[in-house]
């Protein structure tokens, strides 16, 4: 695996395409029947910031997996491996599903540099957003007491209703991904 | 014989909480000091566990990565020039040699597995791991956490980490974060989950923990750890465990002296109650608050400074104001609070007092710079021992300053951007002496604008001084230490008090708390008529209000008149319940009263009837047993001592009157147990020691007795006997002249003491002055022509040799 990793995409496959789940099960299919709209939420298990907004994606995943829309949690670490993942899920109670994404492809097809940050994506995975889930971190040390415009949210209801997807309106704050070297 | 001060419920002001003011039924002054002696602690210290920052062997071996890609993209650490200096501008930075150290001195006590920080950085692979985070956090000063503008200020156990390192750590994570030598790393700080101090001699804990939930906004929680002892103790160390040290961003303890917040909430206090301000009722004595227990994640042991424990008595609680940040899932708060006990009182008195502007906060929306400000001068010298600048999240710039009476202005604090997250309590490396006259000066700047990213409103809303988060505050607390105080004055505390009160009716004229606690500052230094009319002041707002009733026939009494202080008492009976705080006290300080007025039949009927509703109380026990005393039933007297004893060892006025009775039953030894634990318990009692220097005396331990009486005279100079009980004893001692000196002043305090001149007339003679010594011993029988000894003096004078 460790030479893998240093090749980096050379070792990605047809059956790796997304990544592996937590059973270690390659992951080719994002969506599925009836899913309009993919949403990754990349997350590290030892960010406390994309820890907190936890509750807030449960929120959205509860809006909105109804409409046709998918969330993944998405570990870009390599740190974060199975075992790691599926502890944290259960003690934050985490039931979207989650992806480890090995080769960090898909984090670099998202364009996502920390965690939290969010990406929409077609179900035929073309991105239509990536960026911040909403305002509450303006900067590491600088926070709002409560978010004031939620990003993420209005970007997925605009999708659905056929509208162009707003852009964020400021950068992504949390924890920087660390990403493998090629 | 004692009296009760009272006390009333106050309103929130946030940390500390405003005290109120005691009153106190007897007008002695030696009584009325003896309710002043107090605790009070320093600001916690800061204790920080073994951080070891030398660097280990200078030797560099290569970085060998267990990330190897990453290694093979840069140059070998080894390669790099080694230095002993790793602040050096340009010169390189590796982790084992230069960033360690500065981690683990700057970082480590709180990002350690399993402590307040949300990740680690204890390995290589952790700093490595946040490397990016490091360099953003320390660029911008967001980390260490630390708000003052250096210069403003010279604080101890500064946080803020200094230039050459955050200029280290941004060579060190642009030259890739090179390892280096990992066996030449200085040995990692050692953290363990046990209790730092060793085992506490007590351990509260929270009744029912608190579940923070996963998200949402900040929550501010008020934990209430009941005192379960029913004996005072003296704390000079205390640690906060709080059970999910990650979600805890800082904490305030409160002592609620009256259990007020367990009354106000008597159904649901075990869970804690919300708010970000307390409301508590000081208690009814005065008992000014004296400590920052103030508790942040790097310094979980607040341990005290010599001479300045704090106090916990019988029935009183702990409120732990915690600011808790949710995590992402719930977290159980199941606090500690370990307790570790010195048998020793405080030997110093700080205070502390609060530059506030809270009445002006009423700031409009959208307003970027609203300024508030206040005042207020020293009516005595003090040191200035810490600060704790307060507001929530409109706060932006904060500015205390102090101008001397020369002109000269001392910095107090500045801090440009304000930030409730990572507030804290300040402590200033040397005490800053601010001499009487000084000015305290605060400024406060407000952004109330949707540019502040910390405003919890959007849009931004019109905004006013409350308890709630999204309200606002504006104090600045200092804690202070009187010092230089003129002989004989009252306690300075009170000076303070009174300067405190008096500028806070400058703001706001008809605020009661400010009304009654000046007039109790009044009544405590003996002003009684002037507390007895602001008293009035306060009725007039507050009608019939039984507390302030009380304190005013206290201060009626004070000022010797007592039947109109007992119709205040009875007027307060009337107002309030008897089992209620208000009717309980009238009632307490009527019998006192009557018993001071030799009523004893009358002061028995209250003080039973006050059993009735209070039998707990051990006051009221031992004022019952004073009654019988001076009714001449001492059997029974002593047995009701004997109770108030059982329900609670400290009680002062019990062990007094039986340790008195114990000498006077020619029983010397647990006479002097009795009244050493009566000076234990009321240090700065006159009364106690003097009869605890008698009995030495009885005993033969003439140095012992010679020491209590010093400290007697030392806290009632002008008190004559006991400078002629020190006469006495120093001439038994053979220290003539002194004892001469002693006489003399006694004289001097009370010219007509038959006793005093007979004596000076004795120690005259003896010292050959025999003219002075007859003019002594005539001066004696002139005032009491029946003094049989003086005439039994002047007749040996008299007598050829």
């Amino acid at each position: 695996m460790a030479l893998c990793l240093a090749l980096s995409l050379a070792c990605s496959s047809a059956t790796e395409r997304y990544g592996v789940d937590l059973s270690g099960r390659p992951v080719s299919d994002l969506g599925g029947p009836g899913i309009h709209f993919i949403v990754l939420v990349f997350a590290a298990t030892d960010c406390p910031i994309s820890n907190r907004y936890v509750p807030e994606i449960a929120r959205l995943n509860k809006e909105f997996s109804s409409q046709g829309v998918r969330f993944w949690w998405v570990f870009p670490n390599a740190s974060d491996n199975a075992h790691l993942v599926s502890q944290h899920n259960r003690d934050f109670t985490i039931h979207e599903n989650s992806l480890l994404d090995v080769s960090q492809a898909t984090t670099r097809r998202a364009n996502a540099t920390v965690t939290p940050e969010a990406a929409i994506f077609t179900a035929d995975m073309r991105e239509v957003y990536h960026g911040r889930i909403d305002d509450r971190y303006l900067d590491i040390g600088r926070e709002r007491p409560q978010a004031g415009h939620h990003d993420l949210e209005l970007a997925i209801s605009s999708a659905l209703a056929g509208k162009p997807v707003p852009q964020p309106g400021g950068p992504a704050v949390g924890c920087s991904i660390v990403f493998l070297q090629k | 014989m004692k009296s009760r001060r009272v006390n009333k419920d106050i309103e929130g002001c946030g940390f500390p909480p405003l005290r109120q003011e005691l009153k106190e039924a007897g007008p002695s002054a030696s009584h009325r000091m003896n309710g002043l002696v107090e605790s009070c602690a320093f600001p916690p210290s800061r204790q920080k566990k073994g951080a070891k920052t030398g660097h280990g062997a200078s030797v560099r071996g290569p970085a060998l990565s267990v990330l190897l890609f990453i290694a093979l993209l840069r140059p070998l650490a080894a390669s790099s020039p080694q230095t002993d200096s790793p602040a050096q501008p340009g010169a390189s930075a590796i982790w084992s040699h230069d960033v360690a150290p500065v981690l683990y001195k700057n970082c480590a006590t709180c990002h350690h597995p399993g402590g307040a920080g949300p990740f680690s950085l204890m390995t290589y692979a952790d700093a490595r791991r946040w490397a990016p985070q490091i360099l953003k956090v320390t660029q911008s000063r967001f980390m260490p956490p630390w708000l003052p503008e250096p210069g403003y200020g010279d604080f101890a156990d500064v946080r803020r980490l200094s230039d050459p390192d955050i200029a280290l750590i941004k060579r060190w994570v642009s030259a890739g974060m090179p390892q280096g030598d990992l066996k030449a790393a200085p040995p990692q700080p050692t953290y363990d989950a046990t209790w730092q101090l060793g085992k506490p001699d007590l351990v509260l804990k929270v009744q029912q923990p608190f579940t923070l939930p996963a998200g949402g906004t900040d929550v501010f929680r008020n934990l209430i750890l009941p005192y379960p002892l029913k004996q005072t103790h003296y704390v000079r160390a205390m640690e906060i465990r709080p059970g999910a040290p990650q979600v805890v961003h800082h904490a305030n303890v409160i002592i609620d002296r009256t259990g007020s917040l367990r009354h106000q909430h008597p159904t649901d206090w075990q869970g804690g109650i919300a708010g970000m301000e307390l409301v508590v009722d000081a208690g009814n004595r005065f008992d000014p608050d004296s400590h920052f227990l103030f508790w942040k994640p790097d310094t979980p042991a607040l341990v005290e400074p010599d001479g300045m424990p704090w106090r916990l008595d019988p029935g009183n609680d702990l409120a732990l104001n915690i600011h808790l940040k949710p995590s992402g899932k719930p977290e159980t708060v199941d606090a500690q609070v370990g307790l570790y006990f010195t048998s020793d009182p405080p030997s110093k008195q700080p205070i502390l007092l609060a530059l506030e502007r809270d009445d002006q906060l009423d700031i409009p929306a959208g307003d970027s710079r609203f300024v508030i400000e206040d005042s207020l001068t020293l009516p005595t010298d003090v040191e200035v021992l810490g600060a704790y600048p307060h507001a929530h999240y409109l706060g932006r710039d904060m500015q205390g300053w102090a101008i001397l009476p020369n002109g000269e202005k001392k910095w107090l604090v500045w801090i440009k951007n304000w930030d409730i997250d990572r507030q804290s309590v300040y402590r200033y490396k040397e005490p800053l002496l601010l001499p009487k006259g000084t000015v305290l000066h605060m400024k406060y700047i407000y952004d109330n604008s949707a540019a502040n990213p910390h405003n919890p409103h959007n849009p931004p809303v019109r905004v006013r001084a409350g308890n709630r988060s999204e309200d606002e505050m504006g104090q600045l607390w200092l804690q202070v230490l009187p010092v230089n105080p003129p002989a004989n004055a009252a306690d300075p505390r009170l000076l303070i008090e009174e300067a405190w009160m008096r500028r806070r009716l400058e703001k706001a004229p008809t605020d009661p708390v400010s009304l009654y606690n000046l007039a109790s500052a009044l009544a405590g230094q003996g002003k009684f008529a002037e507390a007895a009319a602001v008293y009035e002041q306060e009725l007039k707002l507050n009608q019939g209000d039984a507390r302030t009733l009380t304190a005013m026939g206290a201060a009626l009494d004070g000022a010797g008149q007592w039947q109109q202080a007992q119709e205040r008492y009875r007027a307060a009976i009337h107002a309030a319940p008897a089992d209620q705080a208000g009717g309980c006290d009238a009632r307490f300080d009527l019998a006192n009263l009557e018993l001071r007025h030799d009523d004893f039949k009358a002061a028995e009927t209250e003080f039973r009837a006050q059993l009735s509703a209070c039998p707990e109380d051990a006051e009221s026990r031992s004022g019952l047993g004073a009654a019988l005393q001076g009714a001449g039933r001492a059997d029974e007297a002593e047995r009701e001592f004997r109770r108030a004893l059982e329900l609670d060892p400290g009680e002062f006025t019990a062990l007094l009157n039986l340790g008195a009775m114990a000498a006077d039953a020619g029983q010397p030894e647990p006479a002097a147990k009795l009244l050493e634990a009566a000076t234990s318990t009321r240090p700065a009692s006159p009364e106690a020691h003097e009869k605890l220097a008698a009995v030495y005396a009885q005993q033969g331990r003439l140095n012992e007795a010679l020491a209590q009486l010093r400290i007697a005279a030392g806290l009632a100079p002008a008190d004559a006997k006991l400078h002629s009980s020190l006469s006495q004893v120093l001439d038994a001692l053979g220290q003539s002249e002194e004892a001469f000196a002693e006489q003399k002043q006694a004289l001097q305090l009370d010219p007509n003491d038959a006793d005093g001149w007979n004596n000076l007339g004795a120690l005259l003679a003896r010292g050959g002055q025999t003219e002075a010594a007859r003019a002594a011993f005539e001066h004696a029988l002139k005032i009491q022509p029946n003094h049989a000894q003086a005439r039994a003096n002047l007749a040996r004078l008299a007598a050829p040799k």
